[in-house]
């Protein structure tokens, strides 16, 4: 497939198959892509896809660090990969931003971050510190300048990362997920710097889950499923032939648990004038909130605002400064927290944070052998059975996919049978169909009985299937209610759109 | 231990010099066992942190040197039996076992020698640490012809650290909330920790890939750096070699007398 109205490509790739060493299937199949000259193409497709694959093979990075069968040619500037003598020759010509901000962080301040690659170009000093300033202000973070990596948020690295990539002034530009962590407007000053470099004459190669505003500006934009190529047109042509459908609407409300009034029965969590403060720095002040039993609640908010640090109080992980926290009838405050585990879940955002044993089943039998609840077999089957996941009961955990994953930590929680079950950005990561199958695992849980709070920063997930929105703003709650309809929605509703799927065929109709 | 910014005397001093500084404390630190001249030494680069208003930051060391010094103490009090006895670790009255450890000044000395060294060699390392961007690290390292990557593994290590704490924490916060009991006796303590180090190294293993390429896109095997700053010595740079010439002369004469 040739670059948009004949402009010359400056990143072709012709009929490439791939397959990873030792795999038997390709994760990609055929494929044929060209970026032309100030062109911006945006691919996107279901998780396991072959996108990130697809971003290895564009920058030359599976020819000459992975194994594995790579059939068809890549050129980038009219030269094939192979007569790249290395990475750093490539690099020389190809910005990369990865989708792990952290791992692309060397050096241990931001401004040193953005400068490394700078100072390996050969350019005038006068011409480096001009180029850094202007990436650093145009990306936002030009007051992050002597912070250390570590005590960055997953935005603020990931706008590291890309501002020191786009540093380097490349001609080919290929992004793998830039946008994953950044809200609204960050996302805003990335698309506006795109198109810029677009209009200068740079190739950007844009991968992403989620269809936002990087969508918006791309001239082209290209399905992928199963390794191949499967639609490929305008975004707006795409949006508009219904080739890419928004999600349904929730169905968590189908599935209320029976019988229960929530605002009559007793909470189940009950928080009351609770304070928290880190090192004498107030992290939430002085908070009242009642969960009732069943009830699915989103707490919502900008990073920092609070809301790990509340939910972390649930099963005692962190003890409040100030004030109490009751769950399931007993002091949050003061129960250990191996007690606090029978009757609090919490799932943490990212799965790899707790996998380690060496089969699934065996990942999901540690915490009930730590509650020493008899024989984990049963309990262990009917959680994974829960999640979908009774097939895989014999694999490594760590080789399931990033949806199953998710999903296995989720059975690891439920199989110790909590009233309560805390999530922590429960959909980070996941396409819409794994997201819609993890919310309909929570809605019937719910059904059941539980009771599950969600800390997201997508507010459409909080509309579709909670019953209750908590936002939080600087550490306290600003609004308690239904849905955000009731007010004009601020501006995270804007990421949501973000959140278009593959539920319908992505083939095109040839 | 990560670099601070500040404006002390000794983060303007050329990387070159403060490394030289530090080669050459771990250097007299090695070659004498002479607890004087050790505790002088260790005095010296302590008082040049004072002069850059950098001694806070070295402060944070403390807890870990004594921690260091008394486990020495007790290996050396066990192993070591030189010179005049000072006292038992059991005293003689003590049916049967009494007079077992006695406390001998070779001991105390070796344990105070190799505390000290380590202090002054800390202290000398920290202060470099904190006062040198990594990358003009990189750049002196580069000049001195030295092999790229021996500055990229220092560099990476010192960047990673605090992120693997940060992570560490995580997982285990992740493995409470499952109940997770770390286990009794040696053996229990040892399977407790799976469940933490398992994740940690897979997650770090993930990272290395990408923090690989990161490297070499952005040109680092090149070898061709232009620095951002100016990198000239001053004079500043050359008082501090006179000075490091007279600790040095001082030290030699001792040492002969």
């Amino acid at each position: 497939m040739s670059p948009e109205g004949g402009r010359e490509s400056v990143l072709s790739i012709e009929r490439v198959s791939y397959t990873y060493p030792g795999s038997g299937t390709p994760a990609l199949d055929g494929i044929d892509l060209a970026v032309g000259k100030g062109e911006i193409v945006f691919v996107t497709g279901p998780t396991g896809a072959g996108k990130t694959t697809l971003c290895l093979a564009a920058s030359g990075i599976l020819h000459h660090e992975y194994g594995g069968m790579l059939e068809g040619a890549i050129t980038i500037l009219g030269k094939d990969v192979r007569d790249y003598r290395s990475m750093a020759e490539i690099g020389r010509h190809v910005g990369v931003v990865f989708d792990d901000a952290d791992a692309q962080l060397i050096f241990t301040t931001v401004e040193e971050e953005v400068a490394s690659g700078l100072e390996n170009l050969g350019l005038s000093r006068e011409e480096m510190q001009r180029r850094l300033r202007e990436v650093m202000e145009a990306t936002g973070i030009a007051d992050l300048a002597d912070r250390a990596p570590h005590t960055l948020s997953g935005g603020q690295k990931q706008r590291v990362a890309i501002a020191a990539t786009l540093a380097l002034g490349t001609e080919v530009l290929v992004l793998d997920e830039p946008t994953a962590e950044l809200d609204a407007e960050a996302t805003g000053a990335v698309s506006a710097i795109l198109r810029r470099l677009s209009c200068e004459g740079t190739g950007v190669l844009i991968i992403e889950q989620k269809l936002g505003e990087l969508a918006a500006i791309a001239d082209r934009m290209v399905v992928v499923e199963n390794g191949a190529i499967v639609s490929e047109g305008s975004p707006a042509q795409m949006l508009h032939d219904g080739i890419l459908q928004r999600p349904e609407g929730g169905s968590a409300r189908r599935f209320a648990p029976a019988g229960i009034t929530q605002s009559e029965a007793a909470p189940v969590v009950s928080v009351r004038g609770l304070v928290h403060r880190y090192d004498g720095v107030m992290a939430v002040g002085g908070l009242d909130l009642d969960v009732a039993p069943g009830e699915i609640v989103a707490v919502v908010g900008e990073n920092g605002s609070g809301k790990t640090t509340l939910v972390k109080h649930f099963n005692g992980l962190l003890r409040p400064t100030e004030g109490t926290v009751i769950v399931d009838g007993l002091d949050a405050g003061s129960v250990p927290i191996a007690q606090l585990a029978r009757h609090v879940g919490l799932v943490f955002q990212n799965p790899d944070t707790m996998l380690f044993a060496e089969t699934v089943e065996d990942e999901v039998a540690f915490g009930l052998k730590n509650i020493d609840s008899g024989d984990p077999g049963e309990p262990v089957d009917a959680a994974l059975r829960e999640v979908g996941l009774l097939h895989r009961k014999a694999a490594y955990p760590r080789s399931l996919s990033r949806g199953e994953r998710q999903r296995l930590a989720i059975a690891c929680v439920i199989a110790m049978k909590p009233k309560v079950i805390v999530l922590d950005e429960p959909t980070t990561g996941l396409d819409a169909r794994e997201s819609g199958r993890v919310m309909e695992i929570l809605a019937r849980l719910r059904q059941d009985g539980r009771t599950i709070i969600m800390v997201t920063h997508d507010m459409l997930l909080g509309e579709e299937y909670a019953d209750r929105i908590v936002r939080m703003e600087q550490g306290r709650i600003v609004r308690d209610g239904k849905t955000c309809k009731e007010e004009p929605c601020p501006r995270l509703c804007n990421t949501s759109p973000g959140r278009a799927l593959f539920t319908a065929s992505t083939r095109s109709p040839n | 231990m990560q670099y601070v910014t500040r404006e002390s005397a000794f983060h303007r001093l050329h990387p070159l010099t403060k490394l030289i500084f530090a080669v050459v404390v771990v250097a007299l630190a090695v070659l004498t066992s002479d607890t004087v001249m050790l505790a002088a030494l260790a005095g010296a680069v302590v008082a040049v942190a004072i002069a850059s208003g950098l001694a806070r930051d070295l402060l944070r060391q403390v807890p870990l040197l004594i921690s260091l010094a008394v486990s020495l103490l007790a290996l050396t009090i066990i192993t070591i039996r030189s010179g005049e006895i000072i006292c038992y670790l059991v005293p003689p009255s003590v049916p049967v076992i009494g007079g077992a450890f006695p406390v001998t000044v070779g001991a105390i000395d070796l344990a105070l020698a190799m505390s000290l060294r380590f202090a002054a060699m800390l202290f000398a390392f920290q202060l470099l640490v904190i006062s040198t961007q990594p990358r003009d690290l990189v750049h002196v390292m580069d000049r001195l012809r030295m092999p790229v990557d021996y500055t990229l593994m220092f560099l990476i290590a010192l960047r990673f650290i605090p992120s693997l704490q940060l992570e560490g924490k995580r997982i285990h916060e992740a493995q409470l909330a499952r109940a997770y009991n770390p286990g009794k006796g040696l053996a229990g303590k040892i399977r407790g920790l799976f469940p933490i180090i398992i994740p940690l190294v897979s997650n770090s293993l993930g990272k290395a890939t990408v923090l690989g390429l990161t490297i070499d896109l952005r040109g680092y095997r090149s070898g061709r750096r232009t620095p951002m700053r100016d990198l000239s010595p001053s004079r500043t740079d050359v008082a501090g070699i006179c000075c490091m010439g007279l600790l040095v002369a001082g030290y030699f004469a001792v040492l002969l007398v």
